[in-house]
């Protein structure tokens, strides 16, 4: 006997879950399917979260959908500054964003999607219990069968149940869209790689280093050689007690001239200025003495590993007044000075007893890699298919210009839309317009607007930030556009010739190597100040990186090359962020197990999720 | 949708779990003489307990059921009782504990649990136990109590199904004959029925309604289990109404006379501790490997 549900939801990120919580808010039954053995153990963002309301229609945001996500969502820290650096080796200039990243924004917060998505699945989960629905996680979802009256789900773990409606939110590779022929997979131009880097640093060292109070938060983006050459740029987001460090390329740019992404973020994090932010007292152990009886040098190291452990754990409390507090209200300790004469203590027992040195680098956490939909060029025209709707990464949804990066509120945005025409579908019995009023609810998204025109008083607030910069740096082919751009009375006109332009024509001519690389460069040289890092960072190789992430190994691969000799794979031996593929004999070969799922070689392999409960684990997201 | 069958009546569900030590490492603490220290070492749900309590669980999920756990033991296995309700969000916990009952085998224990269950709310349908302890062969336990409530035994179970409308239990044993091959038997027996569950057993749920009644359960233990004392009743000998001569020591128609080591045999391989962090070290081992495979290409 088939189970019957009102809706599907596939796919338990950020999008999927605010769709969940939208259905029950409306006291509709829904059902979402998640991949991963737990919602979040999947998902991976740049990370910042925004909340907006824009001059012309609005917008649903993340706090509209879950009425307690002011007090109590799992948030990293308030961003409060915003500022874009162009670097050149050790020269840097620096250009207050703060105004354009604050425009029409209520908040934005960095987030680790791990922690958070685990807690919007909380709020979700719970409302859609009480209508009858609910998140069922560890399933993947193999097909979907769209007869004329009937919406069949089949899986790899569970029976096929059928539903009235299907709302799509299974990322940027989307099988749904491949399974219902909705739209073809993004090429390499519709697409950015972003690859990251979870950095350990205490609370009050973030604070004191980044000049922020508590809660507070500032976002750095970085542009010029640290790309070597590519289209794109870094970013340093502070975290409550991490900071999030990544790389993000137009993938094309890559395909052009092919680089490892781990060269790319060791060359971000291998300039002196992240260098610098990125730094902390790390403990480095002294080799065992060999010559020692057996027992002796096993002895030894686990002291050593327990007493490291101890400091780090201890330094962290004791860098954070919340933990402080706890330590001393649980009565381990008398008092906040007791911590820090018990933490000096085991430093010293380590440094005179076990020669243990501590030396100034910097603690990497988890690496991740991502694929990223370029809205203006990506976003579905018509996000359905039949009684599927497609919402977030899904329908390539995400608006990218410039310094203004805003994906995971877009996907709220869209699974809000797609909620309410679900439950308008349902309330009058009838899907048979469901897609097109879904579409009409889209195009009133201030997000799609943004992702087909140019925001001139968006423009005019960037331009105002970057007022010091020389008009001549940006060269002689955008002079005269820059010019007019920058003029009160001539912005209006150019923004309108660019709109009437497009996308289309126009984004080649500003996202060029010229502007993104050489101009920064220039800028950087001609106005900068010298950085000096005082110390290397130890980066970890990409097998190490490898290493440290957690997996559950399918032994079936989820990935099917299908042309062993195709120029593309050839290039993914590069490309692939954890160097799954190898060249043997002119054929490209595959070993899946450290596949971090990111979709880089989707284009040209049959490329599944995998099964319900396998794949990677991402501990922060 | 919801919970297939739910207007028959809910099925009466019983497991008897069994406070073990922990042997896991880190955990478990040895005397010089190799015997356990039981002072020095946690203990826990015994592994064995915890898959019978998975089980149950299933039914739950999949029937709608009213769980019981009972344990015997010293006061302190109300933790394992905890552990137990955390898997199968148990909705009673009984630990018997008194010191008459001291010294019991599994027959005497046998006794008590008995007891124990007639005293659960409902008349059990179902009652679990575990396939055997893992710190003695006291596997018969679950048997004897079987004989003692006059339920059907099934032993060595690995899946299960209950026909709600007939009342049934079907049952599939998995039986090794020894040197030959493992035949899965496929039993029927009606309710009321014992189980002894084999520790292959792994419970799957297979529709999404199954799926969302987990998660629910779960959740719910979880609350449960913080308050779990409330849950919890404690019976000595007199208020579990057994005869003092049927239970512990006295109900023991066995004793543990004497305990043997039987002496390990020498192993013939030897050790070296290879620092990780080495790549030379590293190296040579790959090399040795290499070897070992007889030249396979490795990469």
């Amino acid at each position: 006997m088939t189970e019957h549900y009102d809706v599907a939801i596939i796919g338990g990120g950020s999008a999927g879950l605010a769709a969940l919580k939208q259905l029950a808010n409306l006291g509709k039954q829904a059902v979402l399917i998640e991949a991963g053995k737990q919602v979040g153990s999947k998902n991976v963002s740049g990370g910042i979260l925004y909340s907006k309301r824009p001059k012309r229609g609005s917008t649903h945001n993340v706090e509209d959908v879950y009425e307690n996500f002011l007090s109590e969502a799992p948030v990293e820290r308030k961003i409060t500054k915003y500022i874009l650096h162009a670097v050149s080796k050790d020269k840097e200039f620096a250009i207050d964003l703060t105004s354009a990243h604050e425009y029409q924004a209520n908040f934005a917060y960095s987030v680790l999607l791990n922690r958070l998505n685990g807690w919007f699945a909380k709020q979700a989960g719970e409302a859609a219990e009480k209508q009858g629905g609910g998140i069922v996680s560890g399933v993947h979802v193999r097909s979907i069968t769209l007869n004329d009256e009937k919406t069949i789900i089949e899986t790899d773990e569970i029976e096929p149940f059928e539903v009235k409606a299907v709302i799509a939110a299974d990322g940027v590779n989307s099988e749904i869209a491949q399974l219902t022929g909705a739209r073809p997979k993004f090429t390499p131009a519709q697409l950015y790689q972003g690859v990251k880097v979870v950095v350990k640093l205490p609370e009050e060292i973030i604070e004191q280093r980044f000049g922020i109070g508590p809660d507070e938060g500032a976002a750095h983006l970085f542009s010029g050689d640290i790309t070597l050459n590519h289209i794109g740029g870094g970013f340093l987001y502070t975290n409550h007690d991490t900071l999030s460090v990544g790389a993000v390329y137009h993938y094309d740019s890559l395909l052009g001239r092919p680089a490892e992404p781990y060269t790319l973020i060791d060359a971000l994090l291998k300039n002196p200025m992240v260098s610098e932010f990125i730094k902390d007292e790390v403990a480095v152990k002294q080799e065992i003495d060999k010559s020692l009886p057996k027992e002796e040098q096993l002895r030894i190291r686990f002291a050593v590993s327990k007493l490291v452990k101890t400091w780090n754990e201890l330094r962290d409390a004791h860098y954070s007044p919340a933990a402080r507090r706890k330590l001393v209200e649980a009565g381990k300790y008398k008092s906040e000075d007791e911590i820090k004469a018990r933490l000096d203590s085991i430093r010293n027992e380590l440094q005179t007893k076990y020669a243990t040195r501590f030396v100034t680098d910097y603690v990497e956490l988890e690496y991740s890699a991502k694929l990223v939909p370029d809205g203006k060029r990506c976003m579905m025209k018509k996000p359905y298919h039949k009684n599927v709707l497609f919402i977030g990464d899904a329908a390539g949804r995400g608006v990218f210009i410039g310094p203004r990066i805003e994906g995971i509120n877009v996907g709220i945005d869209d699974a809000v839309r797609a909620a309410n025409s679900v439950a308008r579908a349902i309330d009058r019995n009838d899907f048979s317009t469901l897609g097109e009023h879904y579409t009409q609810q889209v195009e009133e998204s201030p997000f799609t607007r943004d992702m087909r025109e140019i925001d001139k008083d968006y423009l005019k607030t960037f331009l105002d930030a970057a007022k010091d910069v020389p008009k001549d740096i940006v060269g002689q082919r955008y002079g005269m556009i820059f010019r007019l751009m920058s003029s009160g009375t001539f912005r209006g006109l150019a923004v309108g010739f660019a709109n009437i332009l497009g996308y289309d024509k126009l984004l080649p001519m500003v996202e060029s190597e010229e502007t993104y690389v050489q101009v920064p460069i220039e800028i950087a040289e001609r106005l900068g100040q010298t950085v000096t890092a005082t110390y290397t960072p130890t980066i970890p190789g990409v097998a190490e990186r490898i290493a440290r992430l957690k997996y559950d190994d399918d032994r079936q691969p989820h990935i099917k090359v299908l042309d062993p000799e195709s120029e593309f794979m050839k290039k993914l031996v590069m490309l692939c962020p954890t160097s799954c593929y190898s060249l043997e004999a002119g054929k490209v070969m595959l070993q899946h197990e450290a596949c971090i799922e990111c979709g880089t070689c989707a284009k040209e392999t049959e490329w599944r999720h995998p099964r319900g409960e396998k794949g990677v684990i991402f501990q922060y997201g | 949708m919801g919970v297939t069958g739910s207007a028959m009546k809910e099925l009466n569900l019983a497991v008897i779990v069994k406070l073990e030590p922990d042997f896991s490492e880190g955990n478990v603490s040895y005397n010089a003489d190799g015997t356990l220290n039981r002072a020095e070492t946690k203990s826990i749900l015994g592994p064995h307990s915890a898959i019978a309590c998975s089980a149950a669980f299933y039914a739950k999920v999949k029937y709608g059921a009213r769980i019981s756990v009972g344990t015997m033991g010293p006061p302190i296995a109300d933790a394992a009782l905890a552990q137990a309700q955390q898997i199968c969000d148990a909705d009673e916990l009984h630990l018997y504990s008194d010191r008459l009952f001291a010294g019991a085998d599994t027959w005497a224990t046998a006794e008590t649990l008995r007891a124990g269950i007639a005293k659960m709310q409902g008349k059990m349908d179902i009652v679990f136990s575990g396939h055997r302890a893992s710190d003695g062969e006291t596997g018969q336990t679950g048997p004897q109590t079987a004989l003692k409530l006059g339920y059907t035994f099934l032993g060595h179970v690995i899946d299960y199904e209950v026909d709600m409308d007939r009342r049934v239990v079907r049952a599939k044993r998995l039986i090794t004959l020894q040197g030959f091959y493992d035949v899965i038997e496929e039993v029927e027996a009606p309710l009321p029925v014992f189980i002894a569950i084999d520790p292959s057993y792994k419970p799957s749920f297979n529709t999404v309604s199954q799926r969302l009644a987990y998660e629910k359960y779960q959740k719910e233990a979880k609350a449960r289990v913080a308050n779990y004392k409330q849950y919890l009743k404690v019976f000595n000998a007199q208020q579990l109404e057994v005869d003092p001569k049927m239970v512990g020591l006295p109900g023991s128609p066995t004793i543990v006379y004497k305990v043997e080591k039987i002496p390990k045999a020498k192993a013939s391989r030897k050790t070296e501790v290879i620092d990780g962090s080495n790549r030379a070290e590293l190296r040579r081992v790959a090399i040795k490997i290499h070897e070992v495979l007889g030249g396979m290409v490795i990469k």
